[in-house]
């Protein structure tokens, strides 16, 4: 009984803790759509430089996402290594 | 009363082939239940040790290997294509091998606009990286990786309770497809895994890229380079501001080392996710949403490899320009 009261209580705290380190997702999705905002509105008042700023774009997304990345990956490792 | 209406549908045929392979992959999964497969941070070994090396111990032969051996193969052919093409004397290239002309001609514009002079030392570096990468990642969208592997009981608590359908026998050993409950799917060890989902890989790539980000800035400025870490110029002459400068070096010399991991993570979260998402779908919807996952994935793994050779890149133009502009990420 009490063994498995400590089991369960073990893939609760794992699963809590692999939910709210996805929290960390938010910012980066945050940031990629202040990137693409801020793209999108470049690209409205000069288009030719659309491509240029395309690049710069997905430069920033990377940033952006790479922060959100690793409240992923501390999520994944979390679930499947502990 | 005749009225004439203008047809705007049409009897094509792709669309049938479309709807037929929907229907297929409804059949197929009717017939073969999908399972969630079993999800293994570090990448499974395919041997037993084939030789020891000194140092490092015993070498085995682990299934992201496999790939990234593939994967090489798959560069190396494109070389000799290009290679071949290029000896017979065509004036313009045609087919695949003009495609890979185009490719990389596209990325040595590129360098040659952000690194200027330099372009010639950092393009092979950037072009390796975009390249391997890219295929590397792109190996994830062929069928049969991730899913078809050896069968080994010896990661299952009770085998007993597992079927498995064995899909031809490769010496002592079977060679089975993912199937049978979530428990019983650690007992397949696939072939080929993608090579990015192996911390290993990538954390090599990211010390290759910044080390020799280093070299080529000791080789652009000279001493002057280690100037940006151990800033001492106003140390003396203005202690308190000096101090700061000092600091300031220190943090840069950290950022270096972060780089790496930023490097790393960066390439394995977003494959091994996107293979995780796959794996998910794949299980719960297993008709023709998983298509529309590769197809996302598709343009990950190909963004990341541009976001990866890009900012390797960047790093080594910075590190030949001269401390001032370096900006930390």
């Amino acid at each position: 009984m009490e063994g498995n009261i400590v089991e369960a209580a073990t893939i609760l705290g794992k699963l809590l803790g692999a939910g709210m380190a996805a929290i960390g997702v938010l910012g980066g999705g945050i940031g990629v759509g202040l990137s693409a905002l801020g793209a999108v509105q470049a690209m409205g008042r000069n288009p030719d430089v659309t491509g240029t700023i395309q690049t710069n774009m997905i430069l920033g997304f990377a940033f952006a996402e790479a922060t959100s990345i690793y409240a992923l990956v501390v999520a994944l490792l979390i679930l499947f290594v502990f | 009363m005749s009225e004439t209406t203008t047809r705007s549908w049409r009897w094509g045929t792709n669309r049938w082939m479309v709807l037929f392979l929907i229907i297929l992959s409804a059949v197929f999964a009717g017939i073969f239940p999908p399972l969630r497969p079993h999800v293994q941070l570090p990448a499974e070994l395919l041997t037993e040790p084939l030789f020891t090396l000194p140092l490092i111990g015993g070498f085995q032969l682990s299934n992201t290997l496999v790939a990234l051996l593939l994967a090489d193969g798959i560069l190396i052919g494109m070389a000799l294509l290009v290679s071949r093409a290029v000896r017979r004397g065509e004036l313009t290239l045609g087919g695949v091998a003009a495609g890979i002309e185009g490719l990389v001609e596209g990325l040595y514009n590129l360098t040659e606009s952000t690194a200027g002079k330099w372009a010639k030392t950092i393009f092979p570096w950037m072009a390796t990286i975009v390249l391997l990468v890219l295929i590397v990642n792109w190996t994830e969208l062929i069928p049969g990786v991730d899913s078809i592997g050896l069968l080994d009981k010896h990661h299952i608590e009770n085998p007993e309770a597992c079927t498995f359908d064995t899909l031809f026998h490769l010496g002592s050993t079977e060679v089975v497809a993912v199937g049978g409950e979530s428990e019983c799917a650690a007992g397949v060890v696939p072939f080929v895994r993608v090579a990015s989902t192996d911390l290993n890989f990538t954390i090599g790539l990211a010390v290759v890229s910044v080390v020799v980000t280093q070299f080529i800035g000791l080789r652009a400025q000279g001493r002057a380079y280690f100037s940006k870490f151990f800033n001492t110029q106003t140390l003396f002459k203005t202690p308190m501001f000096g101090a700061i400068n000092f600091l300031v070096g220190l943090l840069e010399a950290i950022l270096e080392a972060v780089k790496v991991l930023s490097f790393s993570f960066r390439l394995f979260g977003n494959i091994f996710a996107g293979s995780i998402l796959l794996f998910v779908v794949g299980s719960l919807v297993p008709i023709f949403l998983q298509s529309a996952v590769l197809l996302f994935e598709f343009f990950v793994g190909m963004i990341q490899a541009i976001v990866f050779g890009m900012l390797t890149l960047i790093f080594m133009s910075l590190a030949t320009i001269g401390h001032g502009e370096a900006e930390a990420h």
